[in-house]
């Protein structure tokens, strides 16, 4: 288990706990000016467009992570909580009228209220009835969604206004890829705090075995409802920002289970139980999808090859792929190493059987 | 996390693959040119010379729309094969590009943005479903790109202040009825419904079809005995067919799709309710509703905006070619199609140009704003928000299939049937 | 307020429909049963055998429900294979979370698979007995829900009869019940719980025949269903066949009578009002009881 060491690893001492070693440090900084720059290396409109919705992902599957990662709890729900913050935040500009920044702070608001509501009904049940009561969050706030005409448009849809009136399309998409940037980077801080802190150990306690946990004083119902709270905030968050960004909701596409499927697919492709696995994950397999769309766009080729991977993630590498390839990589690297201490081994039992 | 190891790894693999995403994954630039030949309809253009106007279309081809979008893609295909058979566009081979959008609008807008911005397409058509053109109309605009349209045809399409938007049909959904609303107000009192009950789906166009002749019919002093609506989704239409039903309206006025108006016709019949008028929107004009309500049709009553018997332009040659090329004669979505690519053909050869920018896009959208277009579903006139201002045609299945009942003109091909028969 | 003739009518639907909704979901139990597994794929696998059935329909003219012979079969095979190369690859301490990924992928490759084959075209089953009704005291009782009924009936007998009365439902209950100690007693649990899917994807089988002559259907119909079942088996109790089929009874009628009598959007809720008030007052179920007191 890789948490194990990190289950008895104390509480950060400083407190931007920059990591040590000079590649690492060389890789995290080439790693944010490539993306900071990016909408300047892809300027054109689509490739941008594009570029938000991977970084919305990015945030949508670190969000879904800090759930499923840490307690093991596998949401398929969570886009209720991206369709209610961005609904929340819709509604604030729109019939509120309030400013974007306030209705996007109502937003985040709103759905850690309700996942707070949500979560204690939720985790009462363990295991398998999680899984069910978020596929009903979502149907449920469909439903509603749809009904509530006089609030949310219903089904002829919602329409945000732009956050920046007069901005250009292209323009606005760098906008966007920007604060949704933001918006990661705050969620993986959040990611990397609860990691390393006793909260975090409470919930990966909860993930390696929940009754003993409960048995050494962890209190698991309060830890739980917490950390659904906080994965739904960032959740809703991105929601928010969708909704300004995209400037059109519609209940039946915005609560949608295969929008809470691909969070899934993505964390835990990428490794939910690694910092960076979900935007690594989301960084395959949303560009993936827009290379089969717009490629192979004319087939329902798609949806067979998102349940392929699904299939073959779930089956062969539930860890994710950092894992994998870190064991690859150990495999292939200490081996150079190995050869000659295994050879002189050899060597040397040969002649002890020789003598 | 004391162990780095999985922190460099994944920042080694994230790199990479940040680099290779932005570079590569997101389709360059002459990618659109070949990869869009997967999804381009290469409409027999042997003859002709010179650069295609390429035409970029976003989809439905799986997901919840994707029966009707079949239909209209056919009908894009079989009017570029006869625009590229009778000399092209400006003397140019028409090629379609296009990419299936799994009736999701974060994908149409993906689809359109790509389409525009990478494989450069000259022109773009609308895709399907009402649900999915305003945000896709919003990318068209926002670079300036003509957006004319099979689908969007509900009130809220014609209030964003689009300036590029048009329906090619010949009315929105709220006057799809306006034919039978003249209809019933010119019966003799003793023979107009005194009440009527209306189920529609929760969805923008549907509901306004239904909504329209509810409007009218309440002017004309038909009581409404029952309204109502259901989510998309709902499985089972009994139990909405029986509070229908238990009002015993005259008429029945479903704002339906297709299974929703399958299992109420089902449901009425199952629990004996008898309308001396029935009409459903969308469902009864799919090939495959006979068949899914056991032949149980005589009498339904839909709004058409196309008929294949019309006298209309090249109605006939679109008949014959369409069933020729896809093997089945054309639905009404293919109508649709076809009228699209009538009216942005007619504006490209008046206004002389296809490509992108907002000098010839404004222009062929100005012309088709001011312009009569002879179509197959009769001469097209728009007003400044976009909306067609002719009227749909009645439908009603009788005996030998589907006819064309109202208005009383020369597409009519038979007389409306009322009373209607048992079913 | 409705008319009394149209609450009965409501009601007479609601029970036959709750008794169609109890062999959509049977099978769901049976899967939790036996392996702590929640089905997500089960109602992609209706839609499957709906194809299945419509094509078998079309292609030699069968009657709809008569495919049931080569469709209950094939299932069952398909669930023993399901269970015994898939889902018991999964390592126990996650099976609970990874087997609905790993059925959700299930689902999408069922709907991909039957899009790519069959296109995304509506189909539909019609039958000269399902578009009429049987008529008593002025309420309709529409035989295609009628035969609905009668066959999630007799599936639940017959569940019960081999639950009861045979070695294997023994073998069966002691592995719902307590896997180790069955294993300890010498039951082979590996085969037992491929049975036990196999079981629960063979109703599957019989409730896409059903479901095919009732509605039309296209490969996306599924996701309509997951939300409804899955409230009726926590409804139920997790893993009881007997509390899943009143659960549904109760909830199909609450269904029809909402529709009757408030509206298509309250009825659906109904579902989810249900769900979340079971899991406040009474997470194990209403009508479950304790799991190893079931059946």
């Amino acid at each position: 288990m890789p948490n194990a060491s990190s289950v008895r690893s104390p509480a950060p001492t400083a407190l931007p706990h920059l990591p040590r070693s000079v590649p690492l440090r060389i890789g995290l900084g080439l790693l944010l000016v490539l993306l900071l720059a990016y909408p300047w290396i892809a300027p054109g409109g689509y490739l941008r467009y594009a570029g938000v919705l991977v970084v919305m992902y990015a945030v949508l599957s670190t969000s879904w992570s800090m759930v499923g990662g840490f307690t093991g709890y596998v949401s398929l729900g969570h886009a209720a909580f991206f369709g209610l913050g961005a609904y929340a935040t819709g509604i604030g500009v729109v019939t509120l009228g309030l400013p974007h920044a306030a209705a996007f702070v109502l937003g985040v608001l709103v759905v850690a209220v309700f996942a707070a509501v949500a979560g204690l009904a939720a985790v009462r049940a363990r295991g398998a009835s999680f899984v069910i009561v978020t596929i009903a969050m979502v149907t449920m706030l469909s439903l509603l969604a749809q009904d509530m005409t006089w609030l949310t448009g219903g089904s002829a849809g919602l329409q945000v206004p732009g956050a920046v009136a007069g901005i250009s399309r292209t323009g606005n998409h760098a906008l966007f890829f920007y604060l949704f940037t933001v918006l990661l980077l705050f969620a993986l801080l959040t990611w990397w705090f609860i990691d390393r802190s006793r909260y975090g150990a409470g919930l990966k306690a909860i993930r390696e075995d929940e009754e003993k946990a409960e048995a050494l004083g962890v209190p698991t119902t309060a830890y739980k409802v917490a950390a659904l709270t906080v994965s739904a905030a960032f959740t809703g968050a991105a929601g928010g920002l969708y909704a300004m960004w995209f400037g059109n909701l519609d209940p039946i596409f915005v609560f949608s289970l295969v929008l809470g499927s691909s969070m899934v697919l993505m964390a835990l492709l990428g490794g939910s139980r690694y910092l960076l696995g979900p935007t690594l994950g989301a960084f395959v397999v949303a560009p993936a999808n827009e290379y089969f769309l717009t490629q192979h766009g004319e087939s329902q080729l798609h949806i067979i090859l998102s349940g392929a991977l699904l299939f073959v993630v779930v089956l062969f590498m539930p860890e994710g792929v950092i894992p994998a390839v870190q064991r690859a990589l150990r495999r292939f690297r200490p081996q150079s190493a190995s050869i000659r201490e295994q050879t002189q081994q050899e060597l040397h039992e040969s002649r002890g059987a020789a003598t | 996390m004391r162990d780095r190891g999985p922190l460099v790894t994944s920042l080694a693999a994230f790199t990479l693959l940040t680099t290779l995403s932005a570079c590569s994954t997101p389709e360059d630039p002459t990618a659109g040119a070949e990869g869009g030949a997967a999804g381009t309809f290469d409409a027999g253009a042997a003859g002709l010379e010179g650069e295609p106007v390429r035409i970029g279309i976003s989809m439905p081809l799986s997901g919840d729309f994707s029966e009707p979008g079949i239909g209209v893609r056919q009908g894009y295909e079989t009017w570029a094969a006869m625009v590229n058979e009778s000399g092209g566009l400006l003397d140019r081979p028409v090629e379609l590009v296009f990419r299936d959008d799994a009736s999701d609008p974060n994908k149409v807008v993906s689809d359109y943005e790509s389409l525009i911005t990478q494989a450069k397409v000259d022109l773009v058509f609308g895709p399907f479903s009402t649900r999915l053109v305003i945000p896709a109309a919003e990318v068209a605009e926002s670079y300036d790109m003509l957006f004319v349209e099979p689908a969007g045809a509900s009130d809220e399409v014609f209030e964003q202040g689009f300036e590029y938007l048009f329906y090619a049909a010949p009315a929105v959904a709220s006057d799809h009825y306006d034919n039978l609303a003249d209809y019933i107000e010119k019966l003799p009192a003793d023979e107009r419904p005194r009440t009527a009950a209306y189920a529609s789906l929760d969805d923008p166009f549907a509901q306004d079809t239904a909504y329209g002749l509810k409007d009218r019919m309440e002017a004309a002093g038909v009581e409404t005995v029952a309204d109502e609506v259901y989510p998309p989704g709902t499985t089972g239409f009994t139990a909405i067919a029986a509070r229908i039903a238990d009002t015993d309206a005259d008429l029945v006025v479903g704002g339906t799709q297709f299974e929703d108006s399958v299992g109420l016709v089902r449901g009425f019949q199952e629990l004996g309710y008898q309308p001396r008028m029935a009409a459903f929107s969308t469902g009864p004009t799919i090939p495959e509703f006979e068949e899914a309500v056991g032949g149980a049709t005589e009498g339904i009553i839909s709004p058409v905006g196309w008929s294949p018997s019309a006298d209309y332009g090249q109605n006939a040659d679109f008949v014959a070619r369409h069933t020729e090329l896809h093997g089945a004669p054309p639905s009404e979505d293919a109508a649709n199609g076809f009228t699209t690519g009538e009216v942005v053909a007619a504006a490209v050869e008046e206004v002389g140009c296809a490509e992108q920018g907002r000098k010839c896009q404004k222009a062929l959208a100005d012309h088709i704003r001011g312009a009569e277009t002879e179509t197959i579903v009769g001469p097209l006139r728009f007003d400044e928000q976009g909306r067609p201002q002719s009227a749909h045609l009645i439908q009603q299945w009788q005996a030998d299939g589907p006819e064309i009942v109202l208005p009383d003109d020369d597409a009519r091909t038979g007389d409306l049937v009322h009373p209607k028969a048992e079913w | 307020m409705p008319s009394l003739s149209l609450l009965a009518q409501g009601l007479a639907l609601g029970v036959l429909t709750g008794g169609v909704y109890a062999l959509l979901a049977s099978g769901l139990t049976l899967y939790f049963g036996v392996m702590r597994v929640v089905m997500v794929a089960h109602p992609a696998f209706l839609f499957l055998a709906a194809y299945i059935t419509y094509f078998l329909h079309a292609v030699t003219g069968m009657d709809p429900l008569l495919t049931a012979v080569i469709t209950v079969p094939l299932f069952f095979l398909l669930g023993v294979g399901i269970q015994r190369v898939l889902v018991a690859r999964i390592p126990q301490e996650s099976l609970a979370m990874m087997s609905v990924l790993l059925t959700f992928s299930l689902a999408l490759l069922i709907e991909g698979g039957l899009g790519y084959v069959a296109t995304g075209s509506y189909r539909s089953i019609t039958v000269d007995y399902a578009t009429t009704s049987l008529h008593l005291f002025g309420v309709a009782f529409p035989y295609d829900r009628l035969i609905g009924f009668g066959l999630a009936a007799a599936t639940f007998i017959a569940i019960f009869a081999v639950l009861r009365l045979t070695r294997l439902g023994k073998a069966l209950r002691a592995t719902i019940q307590h896997p180790d100690a069955a294993r300890l007693v010498g039951i082979d649990t590996a085969k037992v719980t491929g049975i036990g899917f196999g079981i629960g994807l063979a109703t599957a089988a019989l409730g896409g025949a059903v479901l095919s002559i009732i509605d039309p259907f296209f490969p996306a119909a599924h996701w309509d269903y997951i939300g409804k079942l899955m409230a009726i088996i926590v409804v139920g109790g997790l893993g009881s066949v007997r509390g899943a089929a009143i659960a549904a009874l109760i909830l199909g009628t609450i269904e029809a009578v909402v529709q009757v009598s408030g509206g298509a959007t309250e009825a659906g809720l109904m579902f989810y009002a249900f769900l979340f008030a079971t899991l406040l007052l009474r997470p194990q179920g209403f009508f479950g009881g304790r799991l190893a007191e079931r059946f």
